[in-house]
């Protein structure tokens, strides 16, 4: 480490005059890539408003926020996962068992109507299903000290194999009242799903960034060792996030079930979108790390994107591009100004 | 192993058998559902079946767990080896379309593949980019890309008849009297251990996996070498990429992610044959041909094919549980 100060000091001797610049940008930095990862949205919000028609209604709005209420909840869960484990994606936090998580929950809701079960029955079964996933996931990496990338991409394979058995790669379809509350219009004829989105984030963030237990698991995820000196357990954390995390897989699976009318196949086509939409989600805090809020930006962010796209008949082929190219934006400029903090 | 040896002096002697066991985990499960399968399957244990293990499950996962093991021994990880085994399969159907003769189509499938690799070195050597949220961005581009290029993601089919022989070469010919596709993959896997092991350049990719700070203290150009990686690995997964489109003469779009997940799996239970927990060619050899048997046996015992999946991951999370609780106590004794 002495090394690294001796090199740079002498790096900054020579610079001399160009020195004072990067020192205002350094510190300018973060605000500048928060106001404009928000300025970013904003601007797509006023162009696809004033370019595309019925985009800035009361219904198209309420219509993005019911779509994105499964992703939605989806990458909070992965949020929190990414909160307790740490920043590091290959050896910290990490689940890549939510969407197959809540394909299963989904299938399990959809089979237990099916069966003639109550709407108390179908939810408990989906959130059960969820909590055990995220039991399962919970116990590989804190009991066997798997790492989470690992851990999960195992269990998800195992969590995608059952949804198969259950639901023999068919469509089953699920109606109840339930259901049919969920995927109907609320209040201001806004559909509900929009209501539990936004319900969902506030509950969650509320307990995460706002209580002294956010607080530890913010320290249990940043600073493991500093956490465990000043008398937290780190393990129990992890695995709560985990647990957290799978019960978020579970509730998205009720919502996938309510707005698709049952369970069907192909929930894991949506791994790769929400991993890359929590990752986005840093650029929306004001320190870059995690955070819940930062992720409903994020994830209304994606969903405008791909509305607006809709809207102006734009080829939705297009959306997976512009989240690749947002993701390398977004961690390339946070990469070049950490190595600028670095020195 | 020494260290855990030592570690569990003290301990019973159950728990030091119970940790040679975990050191071995690999073998044994390799060992164990080849039995079990020869025992339940009476067609598993033919000529014509291993053959078939060999070619179908092994060789084409077996290139891109060798791309993969490359970026993992970096330190690093490649999301998108699929991306390049798809671009190259892409344009090795396309010049071949257009009427162009099938080495330099195949030379330039080669290319096209390899420029993934060259985009994910730009990104990490040259941004400086963590190679995870680097290649998960070449992954999502890479799909627009293929989408636009294809009005959507069309496949890309070669007319039947129109099928030169030399296309169908790597798929379906011989070498010897082996399969292509299998001897392709035992050259990649040679060559991959030969530079691993032996070459200079492939020290300098285990110690940055290691210790990059050591090694560019040392005044070796750590950027250069990691740039190097994932064209490398881009080029690798190419290789797989040629091989899928002759063996199946068509180009469908995002087909190479079907690799990813089972790529990375291969090469993480790979590391569990090394006492460090490394990545190492060996290791993922295996970790393929377990994955390879599993699939197949699971086939041929005429298993619900929808509880085939749940087998096998069940297998691999066992394998990954038993081998990382055995470091773990390991390292906390």
């Amino acid at each position: 480490m002495s090394v690294d100060t001796d090199l740079s000091s002498y790096a900054d001797t020579q610079e001399g005059a160009a020195k004072r610049d990067p020192e205002l940008l350094r510190r300018l930095a973060p605000f500048l890539l928060r106001g404009g990862a928000i300025l970013a949205f904003i601007a797509v919000f006023v162009f696809f408003a004033v370019s595309a028609p019925f985009f800035f209604t009361a219904g198209n709005i309420g219509n993005v926020l019911a779509q994105s209420a499964i992703p939605g909840v989806l990458v909070i869960g992965l949020t929190i996962v990414m909160i307790a484990g740490g920043s590091n994606v290959v050896t910290g936090g990490m689940d890549l068992s939510l969407a197959a998580n809540m394909g299963l929950s989904a299938a399990v809701y959809a089979t237990l109507s099916q069966a003639g079960h109550g709407d108390a029955a179908a939810i408990a079964g989906a959130l059960a299903t969820g909590l055990a996933v995220g039991a399962v996931n919970a116990a590989a990496v804190v009991l066997a000290g798997i790492i989470p990338l690992l851990a999960t991409l195992a269990v998800m394979n195992v969590v995608a194999g059952f949804e198969l058995v259950l639901t023999q790669n068919t469509v089953i379809p699920a109606a109840s009242d339930f259901l049919s509350i969920l995927s109907a219009l609320g209040p201001f004829g806004i559909p509900a799903l929009a209501y539990v989105l936004v319900g969902f984030t506030a509950i969650v963030a509320l307990i995460v960034q706002n209580t002294p237990f956010g607080l530890r698991l913010y320290a249990v995820g940043e600073f493991p060792e500093a956490a465990r000196a000043a008398g937290l357990s780190v393990r129990p954390f992890v695995a709560g996030s985990f647990v957290a995390s799978g019960f978020c897989g579970g509730v998205a699976g009720i919502l996938s079930a309510s707005y698709l009318s049952g369970s069907t196949t192909g929930a894991g086509e949506m791994l790769l979108p929400v991993v890359v939409t929590a990752l986005l989600g840093t650029v929306f805090s004001r320190r870059l790390v995690p955070t819940v809020t930062g992720t409903l930006l994020s994830a209304l962010f994606v969903g405008f994107l791909i509305n607006g796209f809709q809207l102006l008949n734009i080829s939705s082929t297009l959306v997976s591009g512009v989240q690749g190219l947002l993701i390398l934006l977004v961690v390339s400029a946070t990469t070049l100004l950490n190595r600028r903090e670095m020195q | 192993m020494t260290r855990a040896t030592v570690s569990h002096a003290g301990a019973s002697p159950s728990a030091s058998i119970l940790a040679g066991l975990a050191r071995y985990a690999l073998v044994l499960a390799l060992v164990g559902v080849f039995a079990i399968f020869s025992a339940l399957a009476p067609s598993f244990l033919t000529a014509g079946n291993l053959q078939s293990i060999l070619v179908n499950n092994f060789a084409l996962l077996g290139i891109v767990s060798i791309a993969m093991t490359f970026s993992v021994s970096a330190g690093g990880i490649d999301l998108s080896v699929g991306t390049a085994v798809d671009f190259a399969s892409f344009t090795f159907v396309s010049l071949v379309l257009a009427g162009q003769p099938i080495p330099l189509a195949g030379l330039a499938g080669l290319a096209g593949g390899g420029l993934v690799g060259v985009f994910n070195a730009l990104l990490i050597s040259g941004v400086g980019i963590s190679p995870f949220l680097a290649t998960l961005g070449t992954l999502f581009v890479g799909r627009s890309v293929q989408q636009l290029l294809t009005n959507g993601g069309n496949p890309v089919y070669l007319p039947p008849a129109g099928v030169p022989e030399a296309f169908r070469f790597l798929g379906h010919g011989t070498v010897a009297g082996i399969p292509a596709p299998l001897a392709a993959a035992a050259v990649v896997i040679v060559l991959a251990a030969l530079v691993l092991a032996r070459a200079r350049f492939g020290r300098v990719v285990l110690s940055i996996g290691i210790h990059p700070g050591v090694v560019r203290y040392s005044g070796i150009r750590v950027r250069l070498h990691l740039a190097a990686v994932y064209v490398l690995v881009a080029l690798i997964a190419s290789v797989a990429g040629l091989i899928l489109t002759s063996t199946v003469t068509v180009y469908i779009p995002f087909s190479g992610n079907a690799f990813l997940l089972n790529a990375i799996g291969a090469t993480f239970i790979g590391t569990t044959l090394d006492r460090h927990g490394r990545p190492n060619i060996a290791g993922t050899v295996l970790g393929v041909l377990l994955l390879g048997i599993v699939a197949n046996g699971l086939l041929l015992t005429g298993l619900n094919f929808y509880w085939q999946q749940v087998g096998t991951g069940i297998l691999i999370f066992a394998v990954l549980a038993i081998s990382f609780a055995n470091r773990k106590a390991a390292a906390g004794a």
